[in-house]
C-alpha cells in the first residue's frame, strides 16, 4: 500500500473539547499558583487575586464548552454515574470539587477576613484538586485505547506542563491589565524567568512525547501528521513556545531589580502566545488521533482516509 | 445462558460488501455509519501481492474498553455477552468511541438522508428514518448488537445470513460442541489485537 | 424494531420474487411493511442464491425509490441532439406518449417494418424475451441488438461455448474440481452469470483445498482468493492457452485419448489438399481410422462410438497417417499437435508476460491433477454408471474474450480443457448456466437435450436467440442495418453501424431502407458501447425518432432519446422466466433446477409501466397483437424447451386479447402443468424440480461430439468472402477473411503492437462486486460503498511506475489513447497490478445532470475504445477493450 495514503482519524472530538481541556489547564494552573503564592505571602499578593479570578470561571466556561460537544446534553446529569471506571466521570466530580473550593477560596480570600488555617486546608485540597484537574486533561485521553497516540503515557505529563505555563501566562496577562506597574514590577520579573524555565521544560516534553510516538507505528501516523499541520509547528511551536521564551528572557533582562522600566506590552503579547499555542497544542493532539492499524495473518489493514465525495448536488429532478 | 459469539473465515470471505449492506439495510444506519465494515490491506510486494478483505465489526468484548470508560453507564454488557447503549442513559461524550480499539462505534448527530438535501424523504427513507431513531438514536453513540432483536426471533444477524460466501458463523461461545467453537478450536481461530486485553468474542480464521 | 415500531405496523410480509440489477437472476425476498419496501433478503428456496444474494440486491431499496427515477412519460422540446445537449425535457400524458409513438411506427411500417431498431439492455435479459422478441417478429424487422454490442459479453464467448458445450460460459463443477485455471473472469468472486451461487460454490471449494489459478494483469478478487496469481499482459490469454496445450501435448505427452476419440472430432480423417474432412464416397459422412480393423470408418460407426463410458469400441487413429483412396490423410488431432508446437514456453513468455516456467509448470500441474483415466460412478436415473473424473478445468470470460482475437482465443482457452477430457463431466468444465436438461417429468420440458448433426458435431437444442452457434449459418445477402446476415459468426458488430459510412455501406450492400425508429429497452448504449462520440454521432443520431422505456434519464436518453416512458423496475413487475432460458444464468452442479419469476412487490409508483405491458399496448394499437402473440408463442417454443401446446399458445389470431398475467400464467401452466401457474408459483418465487446425474455430467451420457478442428470455418470464410468482395465491401473495411480456418491461433491486439513509446500503459476493464455496467452507480448506498472500496472508483496503478512518472497516491490523472480520446481519473497506488497495466472499473465516470449520485464518480474507460476495424476481431467482430494509453497529471 501507497505510504502516503493517511489512515483514518478520529474525527468526534475537535475544538469544544479542545477549549474544554485547555480551560480545564488554564483553570487549574493558575489556581495552583495562585494558592501555592498565597502560602509564601504579600508580596505576591495580586498574582493571587489574579490567579483567583481565572481559576474558578475559567473552570466553568470550560464545562460548557464540554457540554455544548455532548450528543445530549440534557442527561449531563448522568456524567458522574461511574467514576469507578470512567474518567470522564471522575473529572466530573475532580472538576466539580475544584470549582466549589475556587469559589469559595476566591469569596473567602477578596471579601472576608476569614484567613488562616480555614483559608489554608481550603487552599491546600484546593491545589490538590487543581493538580488533578490538570492531570486529569491528559489521563482522559491517555486511557482511550481507540488511540495509540494519546496512549504513549507521555500525553498527561505534556498537559500538566502546558497546564502550568498557561496558568501562568494567564497570571502574567491578567495582572498586565489589572496591576500598577509600581507594585508589581519585581514579581512581574521573576514571574518571567519562572516562564522561560516554564516553557523550556515543555519544550522538552513535547520532543521527548514525538520521539516517543516516532518509535511505534500507530502513534507515527499521527505524529507524521502533526508535524504536517502548519497550526503545530508555526502557531504552536515557534510562535507558541519559542517567540514567548526569547519575550520573557528580554522582559526579565531588561528589568532592574526594582523593576522599573517594564514593557507591559511585551509582557502581554508574549502571555497571549503562549496561551494560543496551548489551545492547538490541544486540537492537534486531538485532531491527530489516528485509529489503530488491525494486524491480522501478516496483512496491516488501516482504515484507509481517502477524500470521500462530498454529499450529491441537486442535479436535475425529471420532469414530474 | 449462551455466551453470543462470531467466526469469520477470511479463506472464505472474498470482501464482496453483502454483509455491510445488510447491515445497513437491517439497522437503517445513515451516511458514514458501518456497524459492519469491510476493510482492504494488501501485503507483499509484486508479482508475490496479495490482498484480503478483513470485515469488522464490533466484537463485542468480555472486556470492553467501551463500557469501562462510560461515565454515565450507557454502554452495558447484557447477560449473553453483548455489549449495547442504552440511548436514554447516552449523554453523547463520545468518550466510549475514542477507547473502542476497532474502531466499532459511531455517532450521528442527526439522521442524514442519502440524497441530496432539500428533497423530500422517499417512503423508504422515511421508514429508515424513524426506525433508526427509535433503536439507535442521535446525539449518542451506536454499534453493532449482534442483532440481538433477530437473535431473539430465532433468526441469524443480518450480515451472517447475508453472506454469500458463508464466510461468517454465528454462535454460542459457552457451548464447546457449538458449529463457532468448534472451528476456533480446530482452526486456531484469532481475535484482533489480543495484547488490548479486551477479549473480543470476534474470531478470524487465516485466509490460506 | 422497538415494540413501538412494531404496534404501528399492521403489515409486514416477505415477498418472494427475483432480483433484476445483473443477469444472474438471483432468488430474493422482499420486506413489505405498511406497502413500503423496508429490506431485502435471499430466497431459500430458488437454488439460484440459495437464501443468498449480493451487495447490490439488499441496495435496491433506494434504486426502487429513487426520488431521480423516472415517473411519468417525457418528451424532449429540444430537437437538437447529441452529448452535452439539453434535451428540455417535458411530462407529458401516457395517452400523448402512446399516440406519437404509435405514429411514428405506423409511419416506418408504410416506409418499411426494418427500419424499426430494437436496442436492449442485457441486465434485463429476462424481459427481452418478451416484448422485443415479439414485436421484431409481429412487427416485422429483424433489427435488434443488446447494449454493449461489439464489446457485449457475447460475441466471443457465447459463440464458441455455444460451439463447444452448447452453453453461454463455461466453468469449473466448483463442487469436484481440484485445480482450476481462470482467464479473465470474475466467475465465483463478484460477477458472472451466477454471481451469488457461485460464490457460495468457490468459497466451499476453497474450504476443501480447491486450486484457482489466477491469470490477471491485477490482484482481482478472484486473484486475492486464487491458490496463486499470475499476471499476464492484457489481450495474451489465447497464446498462453496454446502455450499450454503444446506443453501438455508434446512437452509432457497428457492428453486423454479416449476422449479425444469418442468424444471430439481430433480422428477425423483430414484431407492435405485442402484441410477438409476426409468423406465416405457413399454416405459423405466424415470419416475416421479404425486402428483395429486397420481401415477407414464412419465417424459414427458403432464399431468405434462409445456414446456412454462402458460402452467398447474399437480405439481410432489420433496420430500418424493413413491412405483412404490413395489420398494420404492425417486425424485432426495429429494436425493440432504439430500446429501447436510453435507456442512454446519461451514464445508464450515473450507474448504474455508469463515465465516460460510457469507455463510448463502449470501445464504439467494442470495435466497431472486431470487424473487422466480415473472414474466415478454416479446415480443416474438408469441406475449407476461409470464417468470419467477429471476434477481440473480452464475458465474465463469478458477478460479474455475482450479482444481482437476473441473468438481464436476463446477457444484456445477452452480446448484445454478437451484436451484432457474435463469437459461436462465429474469435476471438469461445464457448460453455464447448466444447458442440458431432460425437463420437468410432469410435462417434459424444458427439454434441452444437445444433438449430432449429420457430421457427428454437436448441435444445442435450445439457445437464447434465434442463430444457434452450429451448424453455422449459411451467410446470406444482408438484410439487417449491421449487415449481420452475412456474418455467421458474429452475434452482434459494432464496426459497421458506428462507422461514419455507415449509410454509403447500406446503400453498396443494397439495402433498402435507412434506420427510422429506435426503441430502446434500458441499455444506456451511450456509455457501454465505446466512444461516446462515435456511438451518439455515427449511430443513434441516423435515427428519427428514438424512444426508451427507462428507470432513468441516463446520458442515453439525454443525448438522443425523443420519448422517455418510465418503466416499472424489477420489483414493480411480472416475468414469468427468469432463470431460464437455461442457457443463460443457471445455477451450476447437482442443486435442482430452479425456474424462477419476477412479481410485483408493489405496484407500479407514479406512473410508471410494466415494459412488457405497454408493449401489448403498443401493439394493440399498431393492430398486431396477434403477431405479436405468434412472436412469442414461436419466442417461448426456441427458446424455453418446447413448444407450446394449443391448449396454452397466446391466440394468434388476435381474437383473444391476453393480459400480461395471462400470458405469463399460459407459459407457466404449459411449461409445469394446468395445476402449476402463476398462482402456484408465486408462493415460493420458484418452481424447482430435481436434476438428473446424467443432466449434471452429460457428456458420457450423449453421442455428440465438439469439434477441436474447426473445418466447417474454412467453407464458412470462403463464403463470406465471397459474398463481401461481390459487394466491393473492401471498398470500406478491409476484412481479414484469414481467421476463418481450422486450427485455433493467437493474433495480437492494437495494444501489443502499438509503437508510439509514449503510450506506455495497457488500461483494462474489471467489474466490481457492486456496481453493474452503469446502472448502480446512482445508488447511494452502493456509490457509498464504493468510496469505501480503495479502488473501485480509481485508477489503479503500480507505485514504481508511479513513481517513475511522479504521480503520488490520489493524483489526478489523464489517460489518453492513440487516437487522441482521453479521460480523466485519480490513480490509487497498489503493489498488486502488473507495472505496465492501469485498471478502471465498471462503467463509471457518468456525467448526466439526472443521476447526479452517479455523476463524475470514477472513469468513464469506455471513451478510450475504438469501434473501427481495427480494434475488432475479424471472427467474431468482438471489439477491443484493452486500450494503450499514456497517463499524465491532470490540473
Ligand atoms: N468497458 C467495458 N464496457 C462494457 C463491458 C465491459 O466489460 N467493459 N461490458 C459489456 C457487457 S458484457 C454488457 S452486457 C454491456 C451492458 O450494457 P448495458 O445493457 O447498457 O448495461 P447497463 O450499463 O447495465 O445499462 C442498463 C440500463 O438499463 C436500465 N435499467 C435497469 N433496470 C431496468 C428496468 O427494469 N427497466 C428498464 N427499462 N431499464 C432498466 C438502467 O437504468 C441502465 O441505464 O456493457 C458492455 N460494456
Ligand atoms: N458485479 C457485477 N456482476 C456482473 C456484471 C457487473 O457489471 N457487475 N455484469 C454482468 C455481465 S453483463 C457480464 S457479461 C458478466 C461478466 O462476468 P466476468 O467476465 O466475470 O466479468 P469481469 O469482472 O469483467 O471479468 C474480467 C476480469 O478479467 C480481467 N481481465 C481484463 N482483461 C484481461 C485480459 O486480457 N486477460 C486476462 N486474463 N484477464 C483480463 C479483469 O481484470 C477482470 O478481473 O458479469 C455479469 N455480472
Ligand atoms: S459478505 Fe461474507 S464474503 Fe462478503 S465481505 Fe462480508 S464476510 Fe466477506
Ligand atoms: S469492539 Fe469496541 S465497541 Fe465493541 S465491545 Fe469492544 S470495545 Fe466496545
Ligand atoms: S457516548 Fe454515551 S455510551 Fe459513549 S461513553 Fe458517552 S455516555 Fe457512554
Ligand atoms: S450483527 Fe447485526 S448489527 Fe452487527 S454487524 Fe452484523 S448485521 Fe450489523
Ligand atoms: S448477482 Fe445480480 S441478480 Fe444476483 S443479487 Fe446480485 S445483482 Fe441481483
Ligand atoms: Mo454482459
Amino acid at each position: 500500500m501507497d505510504p502516503k495514503v493517511n489512515g483514518q482519524i478520529q474525527t468526534e472530538w475537535g475544538w469544544l473539547v479542545a477549549i474544554y481541556l485547555f480551560l480545564g489547564g488554564v483553570g487549574g494552573g493558575a489556581y495552583t499558583i495562585a494558592a501555592v503564592n498565597g502560602f509564601m505571602g504579600e508580596g505576591l499578593a495580586l498574582s493571587t487575586r489574579v490567579g483567583l479570578w481565572i481559576g474558578f470561571p475559567a473552570l466553568l466556561i470550560g464545562s460548557l464548552f464540554l457540554l455544548a460537544d455532548l450528543g445530549s446534553p440534557m442527561r449531563a446529569v448522568l456524567a458522574g454515574m461511574k467514576p469507578a471506571s470512567s474518567w470522564i466521570a471522575r473529572g466530573f466530580w475532580i472538576i466539580t470539587v475544584f470549582m466549589i473550593l475556587a469559589f469559595l477560596h476566591l469569596v473567602l480570600y477578596l471579601y472576608t477576613d476569614i484567613g488562616g488555617t480555614v483559608l489554608d486546608v481550603i487552599a491546600g485540597a484546593g491545589i490538590v484538586f487543581a493538580v488533578l484537574t490538570m492531570a486529569y486533561t491528559g489521563i482522559l485521553l491517555g486511557a482511550s485505547k481507540g488511540i495509540p497516540f494519546w496512549r504513549t503515557g507521555v500525553v498527561p505529563v505534556v498537559f500538566v506542563v502546558s497546564a502550568v505555563v498557561t496558568g501562568h501566562f494567564t497570571i502574567m496577562l491578567g495582572m498586565t491589565l489589572f496591576g500598577e506597574v509600581a507594585v508589581m514590577g519585581t514579581s512581574l520579573r521573576t514571574m518571567a524567568l519562572e516562564a522561560a524555565i516554564l516553557v523550556a521544560l515543555e519544550v522538552l516534553v513535547i520532543l521527548f512525547f514525538l520521539q516517543a510516538a516516532f518509535k511505534l507505528p500507530d502513534p507515527r501516523e499521527s505524529a507524521e501528521r502533526i508535524l504536517r499541520r502548519r497550526s503545530f509547528v508555526v502557531g504552536y511551536f515557534i510562535l507558541g513556545l519559542a517567540v514567548p521564551f526569547v519575550l520573557m528572557l528580554v522582559v526579565y533582562g531588561s528589568l532592574a531589580q526594582d523593576g522599573a522600566g517594564i514593557s507591559l506590552p511585551l509582557v502581554a503579547v508574549g502571555a497571549l502566545l503562549g496561551l494560543v499555542g496551548g489551545l492547538i497544542l490541544r486540537q492537534s493532539v486531538l485532531v491527530c488521533g489516528a485509529l489503530p492499524t488491525l494486524n491480522i495473518a501478516g496483512f496491516q489493514f488501516r482504515r484507509i482516509a481517502r477524500p470521500k465525495e462530498r454529499k450529491p448536488s441537486m442535479g436535475m429532478l425529471p420532469p414530474q | 445462558m449462551p455466551r453470543w459469539g462470531m467466526v469469520i473465515d477470511l479463506k472464505r470471505c472474498y470482501g464482496c460488501y453483502a454483509c455491510v449492506m445488510a447491515c445497513k439495510v437491517a439497522n437503517h444506519s445513515p451516511p458514514g455509519v458501518f456497524w459492519a465494515r469491510i476493510l482492504k490491506g494488501e501485503s507483499g510486494s509484486f508479482p508475490n501481492t496479495v490482498r484480503q478483505a478483513l470485515p469488522v465489526l464490533c466484537m463485542q468484548c468480555d472486556e470492553p474498553s467501551c463500557m469501562e470508560v462510560c461515565p454515565t453507564g450507557a454502554t452495558q454488557q447484557t447477560d449473553d455477552g453483548i455489549v449495547i447503549v442504552e440511548q436514554d442513559k447516552c449523554m453523547g461524550c463520545k468518550y466510549c468511541i475514542m477507547a473502542c480499539p476497532y474502531g466499532a462505534r459511531y455517532s450521528v448527530e442527526k439522521w442524514e438522508s442519502y440524497f441530496p438535501d432539500g428533497l423530500p424523504l422517499s417512503p423508504y427513507e422515511e421508514f429508515a428514518k424513524r426506525a433508526w431513531e427509535e433503536k439507535s438514536g442521535c446525539g449518542v453513540a451506536t454499534k453493532c448488537d449482534f442483532c440481538r432483536d433477530r437473535i431473539a426471533e430465532g433468526r441469524e444477524p443480518a450480515c451472517v445470513e447475508a453472506c454469500p460466501a458463508d464466510a461468517r458463523i454465528f454462535g454460542d461461545l459457552a457451548d464447546p460442541n457449538s458449529e463457532v467453537s468448534i472451528l476456533i478450536k480446530q482452526n486456531r481461530g484469532e481475535v484482533l489485537h489480543p495484547e488490548l486485553g479486551n477479549k473480543p468474542k470476534v474470531y478470524y480464521l487465516a485466509p490460506r | 424494531m422497538t415494540a413501538a415500531t412494531q404496534n404501528r405496523i399492521e403489515e409486514d410480509v416477505w415477498i418472494p420474487t427475483c432480483c433484476g440489477q445483473c443477469y444472474c437472476m438471483c432468488g430474493i425476498k422482499v420486506r413489505r411493511q405498511n406497502g413500503v419496501v423496508t429490506e431485502i433478503a435471499g430466497n431459500p428456496d430458488a437454488p439460484s442464491g440459495r437464501g443468498h444474494t449480493c451487495v447490490k440486491a439488499l441496495a435496491s431499496p433506494h434504486l426502487l425509490y429513487d426520488p431521480y427515477r423516472v415517473n411519468y412519460p417525457l418528451k424532449r422540446t429540444n430537437p437538437e441532439k447529441g452529448l452535452g445537449v439539453d434535451p428540455k425535457f417535458v411530462r407529458i400524458s401516457w395517452e400523448e406518449a402512446l399516440d406519437t409513438i404509435v405514429h411514428k411506427l405506423e409511419a416506418c411500417r408504410e416506409k418499411d417494418p426494418r427500419g424499426a431498431y430494437f436496442q436492449a439492455t442485457t441486465t434485463q435479459a429476462s424481459e427481452i424475451r418478451f416484448g422485443v422478441i415479439g414485436f421484431m417478429k409481429g412487427f416485422g424487422t429483424p433489427n435488434y441488438w443488446v447494449s454493449g454490442g461489439g464489446l457485449h459479453c457475447g460475441n466471443g464467448a457465447h459463440f464458441m461455448n455455444g460451439i463447444m458445450h452448447a452453453a453461454w460460459s463455461i466453468i469449473p463443477d466448483f463442487a469436484h474440481c481440484n485445480y482450476a485455471l481462470n482467464f479473465g473472469c470474475s466467475k465465483g468472486h463478484g460477477a458472472g452469470h451466477v454471481a451469488v451461487q457461485n460464490a457460495t460454490q468457490a468459497a466451499d471449494a476453497r474450504a476443501r483445498g480447491f486450486k484457482n489459478i489466477v491469470f490477471d494483469p491485477f490482484q482481482s478478487a478472484q486473484a486475492s482468493k486464487g491458490h496463486e496469481w499470475v499476471p499476464i499482459r492484457v489481450g495474451t490469454d489465447g497464446a498462453l492457452a496454446l502455450g499450454l496445450i503444446n506443453s501438455l501435448l508434446n512437452e509432457h505427452g497428457i492428453y486423454d485419448a479416449e476422449y479425444l476419440m469418442y468424444k471430439t472430432n481430433a480422428p477425423y480423417l483430414i484431407r492435405p489438399s485442402d484441410g477438409r474432412y476426409m468423406r465416405d464416397k457413399e454416405t459423405n459422412k466424415p470419416l475416421v481410422w479404425d486402428l483395429v480393423d486397420n481401415g477407414p470408418k464412419a465417424h459414427n460407426d458403432p464399431s468405434v462410438t462409445r456414446v456412454e463410458y462402458e460402452d467398447v469400441a474399437h480405439e481410432v487413429a489420433l496420430l500418424g497417417s493413413y491412405p483412404v483412396d490413395g489420398v494420404e490423410c492425417r486425424p485432426a488431432f495429429d494436425l493440432l499437435k504439430e500446429h501447436v508446437k510453435k507456442y512454446t514456453p519461451e514464445y508464450v513468455e515473450q507474448v504474455t508476460w508469463v515465465p516460460a516456467a510457469t507455463v510448463s509448470r502449470i501445464a504439467k500441474e494442470f495435466g497431472e491433477a486431470a487424473e487422466i483415466g480415473s472414474t466415478v460412478t454416479i446415480q443416474t436415473s438408469k441406475g449407476p454408471k461409470k464417468i470419467p473424473k477429471r476434477p481440473v478445468a480452464t475458465h474465463f470470460f469478458r477478460g479474455t474474450q475482450g479482444h481482437v482475437n476473441s473468438g481464436w482465443t476463446c477457444l484456445s482457452v477452452d480446448l484445454v480443457n478437451h484436451m484432457v477430457g474435463a469437459a461436462d463431466t465429474w469435476g471438469g468444465a461445464f457448460g453455464l448456466g447448466a444447458a442440458v436438461g431432460s425437463g420437468y417429468e410432469g410435462t417434459g420440458k424444458p427439454y434441452q437435450i444437445p444433438y449430432p448433426c449429420p457430421d457427428g458435431l454437436m448441435v444445442a437444442k435450445t439457445w437464447v436467440y434465434d442463430h444457434v452457434p452450429y451448424p453455422m449459418r449459411v451467410p446470406k445477402p444482408p438484410t439487417r442495418l449491421d449487415l449481420h446476415d452475412m456474418f455467421p459468426t458474429s452475434i452482434y458488430n459494432a464496426f459497421t453501424i458506428t462507422s461514419p459510412r455507415w449509410m454509403e455501406l447500406l446503400e453498396r450492400f443494397k439495402i433498402p431502407y435507412k434506420p427510422d425508429v429506435m426503441i430502446n429497452f434500458g441499455s444506456n448504449s451511450v456509455m457501454t458501447m465505446g466512444n461516446a462520440e462515435a456511438v451518439t454521432e455515427n449511430f443513434l443520431k441516423q435515427f428519427n425518432f428514438i424512444f426508451s422505456f427507462q428507470l432513468y434519464i441516463t446520458e442515453f436518453e439525454e443525448a438522443v432519446a425523443d420519448i422517455v416512458l418510465p418503466d416499472a423496475c424489477f420489483l414493480e413487475r411480472y416475468t414469468p422466466a427468469v432463470s431460464f432460458p437455461s442457457t443463460f444464468s443457471h445455477p451450476q452442479g447437482e442443486d435442482d433446477w430452479g425456474w424462477s419469476i419476477r412479481q410485483p412487490v408493489v405496484e407500479p409508483l407514479y406512473e410508471r409501466r410494466d415494459f412488457n405491458v405497454v408493449m401489448l399496448d403498443i401493439c394493440k394499437r399498431l393492430g398486431i397483437l396477434g403477431k405479436y402473440y405468434k412472436g412469442l408463442n414461436d419466442s417461448i417454443g426456441i427458446r424455453y424447451g418446447g413448444e407450446m401446446d394449443e391448449k396454452y399458445k397466446l391466440v394468434e389470431d388476435g381474437s383473444v386479447e391476453h393480459s400480461w398475467e395471462d400470458v405469463c400464467d399460459r407459459m407457466l401452466k404449459d411449461r409445469f402443468g394446468e395445476e402449476h401457474g402463476l398462482e402456484h408459483v408465486r408462493q415460493k418465487g420458484v418452481f424447482t424440480w430435481p436434476k438428473k446425474k446424467e443432466d449434471v455430467y452429460w457428456k458420457w451420457f450423449n453421442p455428440v461430439r465438439v469439434p477441436v478442428y474447426f473445418e466447417y470455418f474454412i467453407d464458412s470464410g470462403e463464403q463470406i468472402a465471397k459474398l463481401w468482395d461481390d459487394f466491393g465491401g473492401q471498398d470500406f473495411f478491409d476484412l481479414d477473411w484469414s481467421r476463418f480456418k481450422a486450427l485455433a491461433d493467437w493474433y495480437p491486439c492494437p495494444t501489443h503492437t502499438e509503437t508510439k513509446s509514449e503510450y506506455d500503459m495497457h488500461a483494462f476493464y474489471w467489474r466490481a462486486v457492486m456496481h453493474c455496467n452503469s446502472m448502480t452507480q446512482q445508488n447511494p448506498y452502493l456509490d457509498e460503498m464504493s468510496q469505501e472500496d480503495p479502488y473501485v472508483y480509481a485508477v489503479q496503478m503500480h507505485q514504481d511506475t508511479a513513481a517513475e512518472k511522479g504521480l503520488s497516491d490520489g493524483d489526478h490523472v489523464w489517460l489518453e489513447n492513440p487516437e487522441g480520446h482521453r479521460v480523466k481519473g485519480w490513480v490509487a497506488l497498489t503493489d498488486g497490478i502488473e507495472p505496465h497495466h492501469l485498471a478502471i472499473a465498471a462503467v463509471a465516470g457518468h456525467w448526466g445532470n439526472y443521476m447526479p449520485i452517479a455523476k463524475g464518480k470514477g472513469t468513464f474507460f469506455n471513451d478510450l475504445v475504438e469501434m473501427d476495424l481495427p480494434h475488432t476481431d475479424p471472427l467474431t467482430f468482438n471489439q477491443d477493450i484493452c486500450v494503450r494509453v499514456k497517463i499524465y497529471k491532470a490540473n
